[in-house]
């Protein structure tokens, strides 16, 4: 009796699992098998069937008559532009608040950890007042700048809490041996802290990789859109009746992440596990 | 260490480079937004200084806004109830079975991956009536009439379709959190329980889901942050509409400022937004610490 109702309900549990499953993939299973649908396809078979043949018809269409690389171009520039810098400076900031005791250190945490609170949609206003007097429309400064500043918070949070367990017996050590506070953060703090760096990197490059409000209302021409941009852009002219060029778009523009998460998802489903609940 | 490192000129080295470009880009930017919140302007040529104008219009005239605030409240409750508790159940879920966890995990954060450009175009397409989309044509399985059900221009639910989309995006990533906090009850915690003869519901119930309440509290706060300044779902998805039925604070600032050319309204109701964000995050941090002491 007891044996059976385990099975029954190991059963149940599986059938849930599997529905959730299928509910959070099927949506980007059914636009990858779409996007090699024909046009004859779209037409006579409805729309959860799969594709008659492989036709590469649509890739050829985004390819060709998109700036797909100049958007792939601008991501990339975008990324490092924004990590690089970002990282540095959190972690240098992180790693001060944490393990440096000053005067004022618990109002400076929470001053920078009321930028969580606060909407980035709100600074759009004087930031295109500003950048349209200084002439950065368009430019790479525009989309990069402001994304550093509003992502500051969540990564000197982060930071902040790796920071605590790190062990100080080795800056002492450093420092006795006539290492500068300076050097010792580059030689010691960073190399040591590299996988924090890379869990905090993991999640800032996928919200870059997706950042759209930002990028959506500085640029002005097509050779300065991101990919997360020329997706809505392209989709846009090409009408709503091409819905197999929109698919092979929404697939080329995805695989990337997919890639790069599934190459990273340990270290990222751990660092934001560990900032949440110890945080 | 703590002498080497806590000399001014060592401590504004490591600060100050985060602090100018925090302060610069957020704090003076929105300080900015409260000045221009002052004028009538529309981006070009003179600033006409009107006092508090636009702030008693945007309470007493403006209905639009009122709703606009009102659709957030509403959609901020949506995602609480669906990414905190949904997720909550999941993770659940997930603790209970036996294999292919991480396989589970990494399948179920698909969505928080993905931007929510190409989440809104997919639920587009999914959603859409000419042609008929899939949801459409596997409801009319059950009920023909419903092959022509509208949701996103169907000024009746397009807020709940737009929430639910963006619940969407990110229930797995509070799936993954509790899923971390459950993992890290001790399990002597759950023995205990199972031995007074508590039976697996009660376990979760006195036991867990009370252990993890830091986390939840943290995740509530989390939701409640993000879906208050909300705006890419109902801005690319709904477009605000049909009419103003699916319109957040922040989409209808946006149109005001860059649509509109409207700068000082839409920053009068930027600076709304900030003072709404803060209250109710403070309020809520103030009402579960104390229940905490």
């Amino acid at each position: 009796m007891n044996r059976r109702k385990y099975t029954v309900g190991g059963a149940v549990k599986w059938v849930i699992a599997i529905l959730l499953v299928l509910l959070q993939v099927y949506p980007f299973f059914y636009v990858f098998t779409s996007s090699f649908k024909s046009l004859d396809d779209f037409r006579k078979l409805p729309a959860y069937a799969l594709p008659s043949a492989l036709d590469f018809t649509n890739y050829i269409t985004v390819f060709t008559k998109s700036h797909m690389f100049t958007y792939f171009k601008n991501s990339i520039i975008v990324l490092v532009g924004v990590l690089i810098p970002l990282l540095l400076f959190a972690l240098m900031a992180g790693f001060a608040l944490s393990k440096i005791r000053f005067k004022g250190r618990k109002f400076l945490l929470n001053y920078f950890l009321l930028g969580l609170m606060l909407p980035m949609q709100v600074a759009l206003i004087p930031l295109f007042t500003i950048f349209n007097k200084m002439g950065l429309i368009n430019t790479y400064a525009a989309i990069i700048l402001p994304q550093i500043a509003f992502s500051l918070s969540y990564s000197i949070q982060l930071f902040y809490s790796f920071s605590k367990f790190f062990p100080e017996e080795m800056l002492e050590a450093a420092i006795i041996d006539g290492c500068t506070p300076l050097g010792s953060f580059f030689k010691i703090v960073i190399p040591m802290s590299s996988n924090s760096i890379i869990t905090v990197a993991t999640m800032q490059a996928v919200f870059c990789w997706n950042e759209y409000i930002n990028a959506y209302t500085f640029t002005r021409s097509t050779d300065m859109k991101t990919v997360t941009l020329g997706l809505n852009d392209y989709v846009g002219s090409m009408g709503l009746t091409d819905w197999g060029a929109t698919f092979a778009a929404i697939t080329v523009t995805v695989i990337p992440v997919f890639i790069f998460y599934f190459l990273c998802s340990k270290k990222m489903l751990a660092g934001l596990t560990a900032g949440a609940v110890k945080g | 260490m703590q002498k080497a490192f806590g000399k001014k000129r060592v401590l504004l080295m490591f600060l100050l480079p985060a602090f100018i470009i925090y302060t610069g880009f957020v704090v003076v930017s929105i300080i900015w937004a409260g000045y221009y919140s002052f004028f009538d302007w529309s981006g070009v040529g003179e600033k006409l200084f009107v006092g508090l104008k636009n702030y008693i219009d945007l309470l007493t005239a403006d209905g639009v806004f009122g709703s606009t605030v009102w659709h957030t409240l509403i959609y901020t409750v949506i995602n609480v109830l669906i990414q905190v508790f949904g997720g909550l159940l999941f993770a659940i879920l997930l603790s209970r079975m036996k294999k292919g966890r991480v396989t589970l995990q990494t399948l179920y954060y698909i969505p928080v991956v993905i931007s929510s450009v190409a989440i809104c175009q997919i639920f587009t397409k999914l959603l859409s009536v000419t042609p008929t989309g899939i949801v459409n044509q596997v409801l009319s399985f059950f009920d023909p009439s419903l092959k022509l059900m509208e949701w996103i221009s169907n000024p009746n639910i397009s807020l709940y379709v737009t929430a639910f989309v963006e619940a969407y995006k990110y229930l797995g990533l509070y799936m993954v959190i509790f899923y971390a906090a459950l993992i890290g009850v001790p399990s002597e915690l759950g023995e205990a329980a199972k031995i007074d003869g508590a039976n697996t519901f009660q376990t979760y119930w006195y036991v867990k889901v009370p252990y993890i309440k830091p986390v939840i509290i943290a995740n509530c706060l989390l939701v409640l942050n993000g879906s208050l300044r909300s705006f890419e779902f109902s801005y690319l998805l709904t477009h605000g509409g049909p009419g103003n039925a699916s319109e957040l604070m922040t989409t209808y600032m946006y149109k005001q400022a860059f649509s509109s050319m409207r700068y000082g309204y839409g920053s009068a109701v930027a600076i709304m937004i900030v003072i709404i964000c803060l209250v109710v995050g403070l309020a809520f941090r103030r009402l579960t610490r104390e229940g905490d002491d």
